[in-house]
């Protein structure tokens, strides 16, 4: 029966594998996989299995403390993932099944002859797939980092070993999870028993640390490595080394030095992944009804995906009052998408929160400026303003969507209202533009309360002022021709954009098509810049010599939103006659 | 009043609707039928002004669709076969939002007998996602008709409604088409046409085989014969292809 359940598996596999071939005769599949792959060969392939001749890589070149900087950025988010994952499974609401299965499989599958060990056996025999693929690149990113040690199989064997254990483990405690509500445990005892558990765990290890350890001296913490090794040496010993053993165990393989001792770590790994594989295969447990409930909630999310309804950091849908009232009779109906996208956000995106951000900004700038020494502390401030507003101007747009690329599914509705295009278009920009727009001008204004200006006899009051206002001006309409180019792509390549967001879609050609829409809109921002960037040169240039630069800054202001605002309206206009003879149907034809 | 004329919608090489020409007046309801792939649909969005006609022209309520689409949707309402709802509006909420769009005053009033009239009057502070396919319709429907229009498309409107809902919406239509309002409507279902349409249209691959009321368009088909089911009629029109 077990050959059946890996023929489907295989077969399925195949058939996948075929189907994105297949679909490289499409050019949009084609360019997408040879960026895709050009990508994977230059950021980690050619790095990794090619050795550096004459010319050290970065990585190679760095000092194993500088190397452990993004160890520890990537490391340290992926432990506690691993973490959070294990505790969420053992806190786990009632109807969490442990093994997920597809409402295909649940079909097919459930009332066919096969015992509920079989059906365990499917699933960790499926869940290898993205194991082995995921130690694969694990081990690829891993063998850039000398400090790491080890080899390239070292650390795709130690990785397997990792997120095996760590998906039996999760498993597991869902089966047990399940047999203690069986047994009549209710939901808050067993919460209440885990969260102690966990609690005493922790205290127990803070008590024995405090108890027994040598506080960190300043050499310990001189760097990250040392910090690490002082960590270290702290669980080594007492009764610290035998409560964190279990997690020393598992990780041991894929932080070994080289192969002997990889080799030595390896032995008690696999006892400890075997011990969880038996702990699963045995635990005699009732899934199916919480599998079902699964299977349709994932195909439900799917079939969101799949149509475009699936946004990150969307808010969950729960009936709301409208963010602000909206009269039917007089007002401009491009308010009406504002208002209706707008209900579609998370309810703290709203004027209310602004204001109160604000109101804080310019309390806390003000009270770190009469404190001893305000100079350090507001320039952190600075520092953070600047590099949120930075964050929010290149990466804004893309998580910012609710915009024709989540209504485009709407389009025969939205075209059939009795609106022009640019109408359409402008309202449904409105809510990203908003968002974006009230968040920069809140980093603006953090950065003017908090900016220390240097010693500059040019860098006068009235020209921080007049370049303060002159941002506040153009902030709006530089979001505004950053969240026109990926709407003007859902209207120009609607096929192209509907198959880069579907986030059930995966692969390598996805992937390049991902990459070639961000470098696209990159392409597209600086050449629409362009023209207002060289003004605003020319203007000051001039200007300055004739007039002063408080007054050119402040008439090239001028110049860039005239230029800015005559590119976003013909950008408008435009889009929108192309809009109203959009047939998304045909479109998406295959 | 829906004025047709020469209507054409291509796709590069391939031609789904050709050269169509008819007339539905105040208080008609034409029944577009077909084999699948015929065009209706498409010949429905044109009308609608969802999507551009390659060729000819169509006159909503006296406005030109290519030229004065937005004189020509104020009057218009398009029912599509699945309700494409907002996930996070409301009922009333979707209602007020089309209220904006269409500028229609004191709505509020409106929407609520509307909503009666539907029987989801109870629903109206509830998501779509908390709604059963049929109340999805309702509320697809009230969207439709909140701005009173004088001209309707409804493209398959029985699918996936349950008897009782089939018989409400056969009693909706013709009682907005003794209003005065024009109707078309495609359907695969022939018994809608018998009881609902004043008018049919009988489409095949893009082209006109057949217009006319529906005692026309049966004894041209009937052959002389008597008692030929409408079945059997568009059997003969279409040839019993969809080819």
């Amino acid at each position: 029966m077990l050959g059946a359940l890996l023929y489907l598996r295989l077969t399925s596999l195949r058939n996948l594998l075929r189907m994105r071939l297949l679909r490289l005769k499409q050019p949009k599949y084609l360019v997408g996989a040879i960026v895709g792959a050009a990508y994977f060969w230059f950021f980690f392939l050619r790095r990794a299995f090619i050795p550096p001749v004459n010319s050290p890589s970065m990585a190679h070149g760095m000092s194993p403390e500088l190397q452990t900087l993004p160890m520890m950025f990537l490391a340290l988010p992926l432990v506690i993932l691993g973490l959070k994952r294990v505790i969420e499974a053992w806190l786990a609401p009632d109807d969490k099944p442990g093994l997920a299965f597809t409402e295909a499989e649940v079909a097919f599958l459930f009332p066919a002859p096969l015992t509920r060990r079989m059906l365990v056996h499917f699933k960790l025999l499926g869940s290898q797939v993205t194991i082995l693929f995921s130690s694969l690149l694990i081990g690829l990113v891993a063998t850039r980092w000398v400090a790491l040690g080890g080899n390239y199989p070292q650390h795709v064997v130690g990785a397997w070993v990792i997120f095996s254990t760590l998906n039996l483990h999760i498993t597991g405690a869902a089966f047990t999870v399940k047999r203690l509500i069986d047994g009549g445990v209710s939901k808050a005892r067993r919460q209440a028993a885990v969260t102690a558990i966990i609690l005493g765990f922790l205290a127990l290890a803070a008590f024995v640390a405090w108890q027994t350890a040598t506080p960190p001296t300043a050499a310990d913490t001189a760097s990250p490595l040392r910090l690490i090794a002082y960590a270290t040496h702290l669980t080594d010993t007492g009764v610290l080394y035998w409560l964190v053993l279990p997690f020393k165990i598992v990780l041991r393989p894929f932080l070994a030095d080289d192969t002997a001792e990889f080799l030595r770590a390896l032995g008690p790994a696999l006892l400890l992944l075997a011990a969880h594989y038996v702990w699963v295969v045995r635990a005699e447990t009732t899934f199916e009804e919480a599998s079902i409930a699964l299977a349709e909630k994932r195909t439900a999310q799917l079939a969101a995906m799949r149509e475009g309804k699936y946004r990150l950091g969307a808010a969950p849908a729960k009936a709301r009052p409208g963010p602000f009232r909206l009269n039917a009779a007089g007002g401009r109906p491009e308010l009406a998408f504002l208002w209706k996208n707008l209900l579609s956000t998370n309810s703290y995106l709203r004027p209310r929160t602004a204001f109160i951000t604000a109101f804080i900004i310019v309390v806390g700038c003000n009270w770190l400026a009469i404190q001893p020494r305000p100079q350090p502390k507001l320039l952190v401030v600075t520092i953070i303003a600047g590099i949120t507003a930075g964050y929010i101007a290149f990466l804004g747009p893309q998580f910012a969507r609710q915009d024709l690329r989540s209504d485009l599914v709407h389009a025969d509705i939205l075209k059939s209202y009795p609106l022009h295009g640019w109408q359409v278009l402008l309202g449904e920009l409105l809510t990203p533009l908003a968002i974006l727009t009230s968040m920069l001008w809140l980093a603006l204004l953090a950065f003017a309360l908090s900016f220390e200006p240097p010693n500059l006899p040019w860098l006068t009051p009235g020209l921080r002022l007049v370049g303060i206002g002159a941002s506040a001006l153009v902030i709006p309409l530089l979001c505004a021709l950053q969240l026109l180019i990926p709407n003007a792509a859902a209207v120009l390549f609607p096929g192209w954009m509907q198959a880069t967001r579907h986030r059930g879609e995966r692969g390598i050609e996805m992937l390049g098509q991902r990459i070639i829409f961000v470098f696209g809109q990159l392409f597209v921002i600086v050449i629409a810049l362009l023209p207002a960037v060289l003004g605003a040169g020319i203007l000051i240039f001039v200007l300055q010599w004739l007039v002063g630069l408080v007054v050119a800054v402040a008439i090239t202001t001028i110049a860039v939103v005239v230029i800015l605002g005559a590119e976003i309206a013909c950008g408008l206009w435009w889009l929108g006659q192309r809009f109203e003879r959009l047939d998304l149907a045909a479109e998406l034809r295959p | 009043m829906i004025e047709v004329t020469g209507l054409a919608k291509r796709y590069g090489t391939f031609t789904a609707v050709k050269d169509l020409s008819f007339a539905v007046r105040p208080g008609e309801v034409l029944g577009l039928v077909g084999p699948n792939g015929a065009g209706k649909t498409t010949t429905l969005r044109c009308l609608a002004g969802i999507i551009p006609a390659s060729a000819g022209t169509a006159r909503i309520a006296g406005h030109d669709i290519a030229t004065d689409p937005v004189a020509a949707k104020r009057t218009l309402a398009f029912f599509p076969d699945e309700p494409r709802l907002f996930d996070y509006l409301t009922v009333r909420q979707h209602l007020a939002f089309v209220a904006r769009i269409y500028g229609v005053t004191h709505h509020e009033a409106l929407a609520q007998s509307l909503l009666e009239e539907l029987e989801i009057a109870d629903k109206a502070d509830e998501l779509p996602g908390a709604l059963s396919r049929g109340m999805k319709q309702k509320l697809a429907i009230a969207c439709g008709l909140l701005h009173s229009p004088s001209v309707m498309f409804f493209d398959e409107p029985l699918t996936g409604l349950d008897p009782l809902g089939i018989r409400r919406m056969k009693d909706s239509i013709l009682a907005r088409a003794r209003a005065g309002a024009t109707i078309v409507l495609s359907s695969h279902l022939l018994h809608l046409l018998e009881e609902v349409c004043s008018h049919v249209l009988i489409l095949k691959k893009g082209e006109k085989i057949a217009d006319g009321t529906l005692a026309d368009v049966s004894a041209r088909f009937a052959n002389g014969e008597a008692n030929v089911s409408l079945e059997e009629i568009f059997i003969r029109a279409t040839g019993g292809t969809e080819s």
